[in-house]
């Protein structure tokens, strides 16, 4: 042991591991604060549901149900058809406004905060959220889902294009006004082309994300794959529960792999 | 609509300059043409109403109008909040912990053999697949309604939405300092610790916090399927059709997601 | 006896190409020993066989009579540890502070939870500061690794694999990366330190008159084969166009400086 010899480490590297050991401390300590004070149920309500629970839900998957599964592949496109239009939808609108919301463009910064603000709030919202108001003002069905899908995507895409557009090269708008180019020709010339891999590459992956939420979108009526999943689920009727959900799952893979494909290829 | 532009090729041409190649404009005009097809196929079979887009929005507007928010409802709305605070943030850490070991089972880098590798992945693609409220739904069914289904529900979600990010980041380690530790006689856990780890920490530790955001907007809405938090209040003021409460909820929620972003994200950014 | 043994090694990467088409040497202890020739002729790959990080498809590398190619787990690894290695680019963990790269050769048998926290062993923390004494940068231990230079990272990694206690040295174009008076830098602190500690060292280089300033041997490889094996005297411009397969002009870059 030469304790002695072994320099100490300078203080503001101290200081940090200080900080990061507190920080560390505090995230343990609430955790095991909310491991306390949640409401745990109790656990001979937990053990009935699960001795009722388990031994059928796995006996129902790995037995799915066959009859279920045209019901499942009908539901299931028509969710992947929602998530398509809610995605178009919110890829559209947001177009446009990520234009307004970017600080380079159009006026720059002053012009920019409204948009911006906009943005967020509606990034906010949950998507579900959203689909109930829309349920509750339009009616049960897909509509309502791919509407709530649109409004919450411009949020997500909106601020991702601004993010692109305020990161364009400068350059090619320099050139073709240089070369006596109008505003037009500068959007057309300039700056779409520098910024269209870019928006269909999220566009994809806002996709992605769509999908899955599509799924869910049920839940509240909204159309899609979630209802029927739901209401098996509260029969616990397992069989068909696992058709459902080998049919979403397949779904959602397949798409993933292709769309994470071509994104590839355009970026 | 302007002219579609072939991705990413440069736009002006001189008259006369050679225009892309017939391949590539073919190509863009295909996926086009593609997701055209596909917006009318989806449109014909949702039955799609646009005209409820205005019709709806005009009503939707209304709508909001009655959410004028009554905030006598807040001395019930806290104590839900918490809960939903509780969820997320005990999901994210449960999530986070069984989500570790398994990223870097399924990199290819660090992971121990072909066969456990490829379980890993499997498992994760199909944790990932499965949205939110669907594990909230199924654990609700299986265990009992109230925060604890939110938490499992959570938990696997977080497992799904960190494992992608977590492996492409472990993947992308620069491979020299792992060559110079296995050089030197270190094993897989060695390496992992002293090699990649402090490599990937500051990403995974904003990734985590992402996944902190996600789980908080996600924790709001578990309770519609009765799995605990300001969801069940939520659902349960909508079918009331109480909309001053359902205002005051929505708006403390947004104040609090808003409040929980702006940290995370100021955190995140003092990592990079 | 011979401290590092090659018999009759052949390397065949997947894909068909042969990288040693069998070599044979004996190092003695205490050897520094120089291989030089053109990128391709094998030397990288020669000098990982060592180590195993690759593994020979014929031929046996023992150390001290045991077997290196045969060995495999913990008994490999127990090898490995004896055994420093130095790279071109380094290879140092960039974010991590020096100390900690130090350590990472250091800690074979400390449980890997105390990496995590950060608790080492203070016999073991005394050791890595004093490895980065005897390089000369005693004061660069709590940096970051990216904020030094090209090299004092290098530096680092001949402290990293000090720290390791080794009796052999491996350094596959330790200063390929590095300008040229920082490489005789290097090269001499290699020497120094494997002259005080009788450490046998293999050396890859790149150019001709370092090679002849620092080995006690020097071999040359072409092609997968050692096709020069002699003292620094013994290599002579004449033995050094033989190895490179073309003459040797005054002012090309395999002179260094």
């Amino acid at each position: 042991m030469i304790p002695s010899t072994v320099p100490r480490p300078p203080a503001h590297v101290r200081r940090t591991q200080l900080f990061v050991g507190a920080l560390a401390v505090a995230a343990v300590v609430l955790f095991v604060l909310a491991l306390l004070t949640i409401n745990w149920p109790t656990w001979a309500r937990v053990q009935s549901g699960l001795t009722r629970n388990v031994a059928p839900l796995l006996n129902g998957l790995v037995r799915p149900d066959l009859k279920t599964f045209p019901l499942a592949w009908r539901s299931m496109w028509e969710t992947f058809h929602m998530a398509v239009l809610g995605t178009l939808l919110g890829a559209v609108l947001a177009f446009p406004l990520s234009f307004l919301a970017a600080g380079n463009l159009l006026g720059g910064r002053p012009f920019a905060m409204p948009g911006k603000a906009l943005l967020v709030g509606v990034r906010t919202f949950p998507e579900i959220l959203l689909a109930i108001i829309f349920v509750a003002a339009a009616g049960p069905g897909p509509t309502a889902g791919i509407m709530a899908m649109g409004l919450h995507s411009i949020g997500f895409l909106g601020k991702i294009f601004s993010d692109v557009i305020e990161g364009i090269d400068a350059g090619p708008t320099e050139a073709i006004r240089a070369a006596g180019g109008g505003p037009i020709q500068v959007f057309l010339y300039a700056v779409v082309p520098q910024v269209l891999p870019e928006f269909a590459s999220n566009v994809l992956y806002r996709f992605e994300i769509n999908l899955r939420a599509a799924a869910v979108l049920g839940l509240v009526g909204a159309g899609g794959i979630g209802l029927p999943l739901l209401q098996r689920l509260q029969f616990r009727r397992w069989d068909e529960v696992s058709m459902l959900l080998l049919v979403i799952i397949a779904f959602v893979v397949t798409v993933d792999l292709i769309s994470s494909r071509i994104r590839r290829r355009l970026v | 609509m302007p002219e579609p532009t072939p991705l990413g090729t440069p736009a002006p041409r001189a008259a006369g300059a050679p225009r892309p190649p017939l391949v590539a404009r073919l190509r863009s005009y295909l996926g086009l043409g593609v997701v055209a097809a596909l917006a009318v196929v989806a449109y014909q079979s949702t039955n799609f109403d646009l005209a409820s887009l205005f019709t709806g929005a005009a009503d939707f507007f209304s709508f909001f109008g009655r959410l004028a928010p009554d905030w006598s409802a807040l001395r019930i709305i806290w104590r839900p909040l918490i809960e939903t605070m509780q969820i997320a943030y005990v999901g994210t850490v449960l999530g986070t912990s069984i989500a570790l070991p398994l990223i870097f089972l399924a990199s290819a880098n660090t992971a121990l053999d072909p066969i456990s590798m490829l379980v890993a992945r499997v498992v994760l693609t199909i944790l990932r697949s499965i949205p939110d409220l669907l594990w909230a739904a199924l654990f609700v069914t299986l265990l009992a309604p109230g925060a604890l289904p939110g938490i499992v529900a959570l938990t696997f979600f977080t497992v799904g939405v960190l494992a992608k990010l977590g492996s492409e980041t472990v993947e992308s380690a620069d491979p020299g300092p792992l060559e110079a530790l296995r050089a030197a006689g270190a094993g897989r856990n060695r390496t992992i610790v002293y090699a990649v780890w402090p490599q990937v920490a500051a990403t995974m530790t904003s990734f985590i916090l992402y996944s902190f955001e996600i789980n908080v907007r996600a924790s709001v809405i578990l309770g519609f399927v009765g799995a605990g938090g300001i969801g069940q209040l939520l659902y349960t003021r909508l079918n009331f059709f109480d909309y001053s409460g359902v205002g005051a909820i929505v708006a403390v929620t947004f104040v609090v997601v808003l409040a929980v972003d702006a940290v995370s994200v100021w955190a995140r950014s003092k990592l990079i | 006896m011979s401290h590092i043994a090659f018999q009759d090694v052949e390397v065949t990467y997947p894909g068909g190409l042969k990288a040693l088409k069998g070599v044979t040497l004996e190092i003695p202890r205490g050897q520094f020993v120089v291989i030089v020739g053109l990128s391709g002729a094998g030397k990288s790959t020669l000098i990982r066989t060592v180590n195993s990080l690759v593994v020979p498809s014929k031929g046996d590398v023992a150390i001290d009579g045991a077997s290196v190619t045969t060995a495999r787990g913990a008994a490999l690894r127990r090898m490995r540890s004896d055994i420093g290695m130095i790279f071109q680019t380094f290879n140092l963990v960039k974010r991590s502070s020096v100390l900690r790269n130090v350590l990472a050769g250091r800690l074979g048998d400390v449980p890997a939870w105390r990496g995590v926290l950060g608790t080492f062993p203070a016999a073991d923390l005394a050791f890595a500061h004093e490895c980065l004494a005897r390089v000369g940068i005693p004061e660069k231990a709590f940096v970051r690794a990216d904020a030094l230079s090209g090299g004092q990272q290098q530096r680092v990694g001949i402290a990293r694999a000090l720290a390791q206690k080794p009796s052999v040295m491996l350094a596959d174009e330790p200063v390929a990366s590095l300008d040229p008076p920082t490489s005789h830098a290097v090269m001499s602190d290699l020497k120094r330190i494997a002259r005080e500690d009788g450490i046998t060292t293999i050396v890859n280089l790149h150019f001709i008159d370092m090679a002849r300033e620092y080995a006690d041997r020097i071999v040359g490889m072409r092609d997968g084969l050692v096709v020069f094996d002699g003292t620094p005297a013994e290599a002579t411009d004449r033995a050094f166009e033989d190895i490179y397969g073309r003459p040797i002009d005054e002012d090309e870059d395999l002179r260094g400086a």
